[in-house]
């Protein structure tokens, strides 16, 4: 598949002040990607030039081959929703998704059965003459949603779109937007600060720090395979153990706290380079005595929090602090203040450099 | 404490709503001056206001002057708010302030200036000198309403109307403006009131030929007290009370029935 929307080299400053800085990304068509990053890493501000209400200072945008970087928002065919929905609040559902075609000249008894069709397929079948504040949170965003999709876009930007909403409407409509997104193919930015919404619906995950792409990649290879320890922190819980290499070819590293263990992932390494090492929680194992076969270090526990069917146990290994995940079935051997094992085997532990 | 507070707002309350109501006994009255309580009543004064030229001219300048007024002040006033709530500009803070300066200033200096400086042009005593110094008045309390209501709107609405396909020109007449009607219809209306209730500069300028109705009633209750203008407050005090009271039936009347979908056919 050759790429679809493709970003070159956007810059952009505010004064001294860069917002972003060389962001490159090609996306293919008909693929979901999630931009992530804290409030301020730039992920608006792309999204915002993607859909021309923001000039990039440099660099060039492009859709399907064709530059779009000289176009008025108007002129580029990209539907968008926002967070607050930003639905016309003096014109019905079904006007609001209506809208669009109106625009395009579309006759009017042709483009509201559209637009019914449309409030169909995201599930409002029905409630086309009501006004937007006779809806609920969900239902707007549905709206706002089939609006942005009635006139076959060639992009589908989504900004925060699930933000306002309550975390059970906001599981429902990750689902929603995801069965809709697939069903009509259409190519789609989400931009988010929620990790596991990112997770959960993403083809591919880009995620965003001070205004440059830290890492583009699946949503698995984010999470097992971070590039920096900033990606390891920001998406999901990690451990990081600051470790020097000892022998790249027997895959040995050293913490002076942990001592010597093995690693298995990590690319091309050197001996001596100082690295980071990541050890996911879950990867972890916690045991009264130590176990054969893994590397095994003593822990006092701290704090333990219960999540029900699982918990969080956190406690301090000499220099570390250091966090266990485990079931809720196996929490009860354990108490705060007691002494116990952690162990882990390589291949639970990935090298990251940067 | 309970007791006393609720006297108290009555007493208020009272204060407030009497001169309101004692003009409608007063323009029923058939005493020949006006006088409180009325010694008769009879319908004689209401048939002397529709029929006395003299009583009828002034209402019509009148009209015709607020009318102009709120047209004037509103074609100033629409690019002007957007100018100044929208954009940040070298000098925004002075022009916000000449925006809203003749609110300031007392009535009267404003009088005798526009008295002095019309009177070189040869303004004076001209319905087109009394519509320039109305508008002056006018702008700043329509400028008041509409930049609250402008400060409010979401401009991700006009983001939104633009991805969707509509032009600058388009996204203003299919969004903004229906959005912000009634904070138009709102602000045009205070200019109209505005203008219609002025009596001070309109005393010094408005003169024979432009004599507006404030101006006449203070006139006449000068020299002659004549009841009439007890018939005028009247009719002025239930048009303003209609115009109050008329948004809220229709509202009721529009959230009782129903709406049908227009769409009905579409299915």
């Amino acid at each position: 598949m050759t790429s679809y929307l493709q970003l070159s080299n956007i810059t952009k400053s505010y004064g001294h002040f860069t917002a972003l800085d060389n962001v490159s990304l090609s996306v293919d068509k008909g693929e979901f990607v999630t931009f992530l990053g804290p409030s301020g890493s730039g992920k608006t501000t792309t999204l915002m030039i993607i859909a021309g209400f923001e000039k990039a200072s440099g660099g060039a945008v492009e859709i399907g081959g064709q530059s779009i970087s000289q176009l008025a928002p108007h002129q580029r065919n990209i539907g968008i929703v926002f967070q607050n929905y930003a639905l016309f609040p003096h014109k019905t559902a079904v006007e609001n998704v209506y809208f669009p075609l109106q625009m395009r000249g579309v006759n009017r008894s042709q483009g509201l059965r559209r637009a019914e069709d449309m409030l169909s397929l995201v599930g409002l079948k029905g409630f086309g003459h009501r006004h937007p504040k006779e809806l609920s949170g969900g239902q707007q965003q549905r709206v706002a949603l089939a609006r942005a999709l009635v006139f076959e876009p060639s992009l589908l930007l989504l900004d925060e779109p699930l933000g306002a909403l309550d975390k059970n409407l906001r599981e429902q409509m990750q689902i929603e937007i995801k069965r809709i997104q697939r069903s009509l193919g259409v190519t789609t930015i989400f931009v988010t600060h929620d990790q596991s919404e990112a997770m959960s619906m993403s083809d591919r995950i880009v995620v965003f720090e001070k205004g440059r792409i830290e890492q583009a990649a699946a949503p698995l290879d984010i999470y097992h395979r971070p590039r920096t320890a900033f990606v390891a922190t920001f998406i999901g819980e990690s451990n990081l153990i600051p470790a020097t290499i000892t022998n790249a070819m027997t895959k040995t590293a050293d913490n002076p706290t942990l001592g010597p263990f093995d690693y298995a992932g990590g690319e091309a390494l050197s001996d001596g380079q100082n690295v980071t090492l990541l050890i996911r929680p879950e990867h972890i194992k916690l045991s009264r005595n130590p176990i054969e076969g893994r590397k095994n270090v003593r822990m006092k526990v701290e704090t333990i929090v219960n999540y029900g069917d699982n918990a969080l146990v956190i406690g301090r290994a000499g220099e570390l602090s250091m966090r266990v995940r485990v079931l809720g079935a196996d929490v009860v051997i354990i108490k705060e203040g007691e002494e116990c094992c952690i162990s882990w085997t390589p291949e639970a532990v990935f090298v990251i450099t940067k | 404490m309970n007791t006393f507070m609720r006297w108290a707002g009555f007493i208020v309350v009272l204060f407030i709503a009497a001169p309101l109501v004692i003009v409608v006994p007063m323009s029923l009255s058939n005493a020949s001056s006006l006088q409180f309580p009325p010694p008769g009543y009879w319908l004689g004064y209401y048939r002397a206001y529709f029929t006395d030229p003299n009583w009828l001219v002034p209402t019509w300048n009148s009209i015709l002057i607020a009318t102009a007024t709120t047209i004037l002040t509103m074609a100033l006033v629409v690019p002007a708010t957007f100018a100044l709530v929208r954009h940040r500009f070298r000098g925004k803070g002075f022009a916000d302030l000449m925006m809203l300066m003749p609110m300031a200033v007392p009535h009267i200096v404003m009088a005798i200036g526009y008295y002095s400086y019309f009177g070189q042009l040869k303004l004076v005593h001209t319905h087109l000198g009394v519509i320039l110094a109305h508008t002056c008045l006018s702008v700043p309390i329509a400028f008041l309403v509409l930049s609250a209501n402008l400060k409010g709107f979401d401009r991700n609405l006009e983001r939104a109307a633009q991805s969707l396909g509509a032009s600058p020109t388009r996204t203003f007449l299919h969004i903004t403006l229906p959005i912000l009607r009634p904070g138009l219809i709102i602000s045009s209306l205070f200019a109209f009131i505005q203008s219609f209730d002025e009596t001070v500069v309109a005393i010094f300028i408005s003169g024979r030929d432009a004599e507006t109705l404030p101006r006449k009633m203070f006139d006449s209750i000068r020299q002659e007290a004549d009841p009439v203008i007890a018939v005028i407050s009247t009719l002025l005090f239930f048009a303003v009370l209609i115009g109050i009271a008329a948004p809220y039936f229709v509202g009721a009347l529009r959230s009782r029935v129903p709406k049908p979908s227009r769409s009905a056919g579409a299915h």
